[in-house]
């Protein structure tokens, strides 16, 4: 029963994060951040004394946004649009907008001429594997830094910094901790509360959300090396916003046991290491954890990285989602289907927009993987 | 073993009874809004037509959209790996399966035993469907029964370049306001569809020998214009639109 309250919390705050935002806004007076992307540097809008939070798009029809982008535009920037442009996300004070894709980067344009708030670009490098573009990276924290002080009138200490590096390391540890704990026993937790952990997670007041992450990591330790004989799923793009997936996948005898999702793994991938630079230390985080493919770092890296995941977690089946038109993940594929053929692993790519619904059709596909299997 | 083989398509619903190595007997309807409805109603049909009464039916597997809506169903199954069974049993030496439903087209390629191995549907829209099909035969105002003759008719096919339905059609009128012939448009038209499957049989990889499944089946015009494109003989059956039922029937005999 103490498990079930636990995760209703998260359930509830996953099931419209702008509800408990709005609340928490008012409770607390606090200013409150929108992040576009993970490669938002959340300790420094922490360490202003401000709240990060991630537009994740609830949108479901979109109208206002068509105006400004079109149709074979990426959902997930049309259904953020649709969420300020509509006045959803009327209670946010600024926006961050990292230049990760091309998407991104005309999101900011038009969020700046049509939405009255706050506006932070992160100007990303092209790339994020050489010595030049961290170094760069460090540069473009501390811009940012200064944009926030600016912004917000408040001054950033090195300790403000290093408390927000704790507070998110321990936000990151603990839901580490849990997927390994879940990829050990999958029969757990359902697939879908492992999604509303991270979707709440990533809007929650950062305190709040540690204790509860650390209340479910201590409930559920303990019970691990339970694999069941269910065949294990790794989901593989950007982001996954249709919980029922996981209900279809589980319905046939399977479970999804990791993935390398915006919303998921790659939110918490990577603690920020004991650095004395705190700045040094952030962006660090960033160039050494995975890349995402926006910015293209070769096949090879994302096979790689893929790999590892096959092998550290017992993967059977690789179910890649991609949301619809989004370019970087799709130049990807057609290599690593090679590869997982020659690997013999099965494979199902399916392209979504994230404000449709799962249809039968995806339904019916999904569940022919798991039956060829 | 008497087993029953449901197949609840996106706009027909078919029943295939299967016992002692063949078919018993086989059935079609049109769903209309309701799939619980129309499995209830083509069940009742199918059992009068052959003789037979409910509790004479010792399994029953469900496929198609409406699959996991038959509550009477042992088990559902999806209708890729129904189609591939199906198939398997009418034409044992097929690797390559196109099929073409009311809704969506699928191109499935099975190993020598009949095995799904893989496959790749259409996931955009009805482009490349029975549905593009109705659509078009009523802007050339011709019968669906008699678009595919039509189109073998046509000496120059005419450039159908949009594989979007609304647009297509738009292109057509275009078309016809230009004056070319119907039998010429209408042969284009088959040859855009079936250049929307080939891109799809060249995803999975073409393996020779090649059927085709689903009411589109049917159509001559689009057999004859996959045949050229893909320079290869495409087989069908006049089961063709049954393949999913029959493989769900087979699939409830192998039910312990």
């Amino acid at each position: 029963m103490k498990e079930e309250n636990s995760l209703s919390l998260f359930r509830e705050i996953a099931a419209d994060p702008y509800a408990y935002l709005r609340r928490l806004k008012e409770e607390t007076g606090v200013k409150m951040i929108g992040s576009t992307c993970t490669y938002t540097p959340e300790e420094v809008i922490i360490a202003a004394g401000a709240h990060p939070f991630r537009i994740s798009g609830q949108s479901q029809t979109l109208s206002n946004s068509d105006a400004h982008l079109q149709a074979y535009s990426c959902s997930m920037v049309r259904c953020m649009l649709e969420d300020g442009l509509s006045g959803k996300l009327d209670f946010a004070d600024g926006v961050v907008f990292p230049h990760a894709c091309d998407s991104l980067q005309r999101l900011s344009d038009i969020w700046r001429l049509n939405i009255k708030s706050l506006h932070f670009d992160v100007l990303l490098p092209v790339k994020l594997d050489s010595e030049i573009s961290k170094n760069y990276f460090v540069k473009v924290i501390g811009r940012f830094k200064n944009d926030i002080e600016k912004a917000l009138n408040a001054t950033i200490t090195n300790q403000a910094l290093q408390d927000a590096i704790a507070l998110m390391n321990s936000i990151r540890s603990s839901m580490e901790k849990l997927y390994k704990i879940r990829s050990e026993n999958p029969s757990i937790i359902k697939g879908e509360d492992m999604a509303a952990i991270v979707k709440a997670s990533m809007v929650m007041d950062k305190k709040e959300c540690s204790a509860a992450l650390q209340e479910v990591v201590g409930m559920l330790s303990g019970n691990e090396n339970k694999k069941d004989g269910r065949k294990r799923i790794l989901i593989s793009g950007s982001i996954c916003s249709h919980p029922d997936i996981y209900n279809i996948i589980e319905n046939k005898d399977a479970v999804v046991v990791w993935d390398d999702l915006c919303s998921g793994t790659r939110y918490f991938e990577g603690v920020i290491k004991g650095e004395n630079d705190a700045l040094e230390a952030i962006a660090h985080r960033f160039t050494e954890r995975y890349v995402c493919p926006a910015k293209h770092l070769g096949v090879e890296f994302q096979m790689a990285n893929m790999k590892k995941i096959i092998k550290e977690h017992n993967i059977d089946a690789v179910l890649f989602i991609f949301v619809k038109f989004c370019e970087p993940f799709s130049f990807d594929y057609p290599d690593m289907k090679n590869e997982l053929q020659k690997m013999k692993i099965p494979f199902l790519m399916v392209e979504m927009d994230q404000h449709n619904h799962v249809d039968e059709q995806l339904h019916t596909r999904i569940d022919t993987l798991l039956e060829i299997m | 073993m008497l087993t029953l083989g449901l197949d609840i398509g996106s706009l027909t619903a078919k029943g295939v009874l299967f016992d002692n190595g063949s078919i018993v007997e086989k059935h079609l309807i049109q769903v209309g809004y309701n799939s619980k409805n129309a499995a209830d109603k083509l069940m009742e049909e199918l059992l009068a037509k052959a003789s037979v009464t409910s509790s004479d039916i010792k399994k029953v597997i469900a496929t198609g959209y409406g699959r996991n809506s038959i509550d009477f169903a042992d088990k559902s199954v999806s209708e890729i790996i129904c189609h591939g069974k199906g198939i398997h049993f009418l034409l044992p030496d097929i690797r390559t399966i196109i099929d073409i439903g009311g809704q969506d087209s699928k191109v499935i390629l099975l190993d020598e035993k009949g095995t799904v191995v893989n496959f790749v549907m259409n996931d955009k829209c009805a482009a490349g469907t029975g549905r593009f099909l109705d659509v078009m035969a009523r802007a050339m105002e011709t019968e669906i029964q008699h678009f595919g003759e039509l189109s073998l008719k046509g000496k120059n096919p005419s450039k159908i370049s949009s594989v979007c339905t609304v647009f297509a059609e738009s292109e057509i009128i275009s078309l016809v306001a230009k004056g070319e012939n119907r039998e010429d448009i209408t042969s284009g038209i088959h040859l855009s569809i079936a250049r929307r499957i080939v891109s799809m049989v060249k995803r999975v990889g073409l393996v020779t020998p090649v059927a085709m499944s689903g009411g589109v089946a049917l159509n001559i015009g689009v057999i004859d214009a996959l045949q050229k494109l893909l320079k290869t003989t495409v087989k069908t059956t006049p089961l063709a639109q049954y393949g999913g039922a029959l493989g769900a029937a087979l699939l409830a005999q192998e039910i312990d």
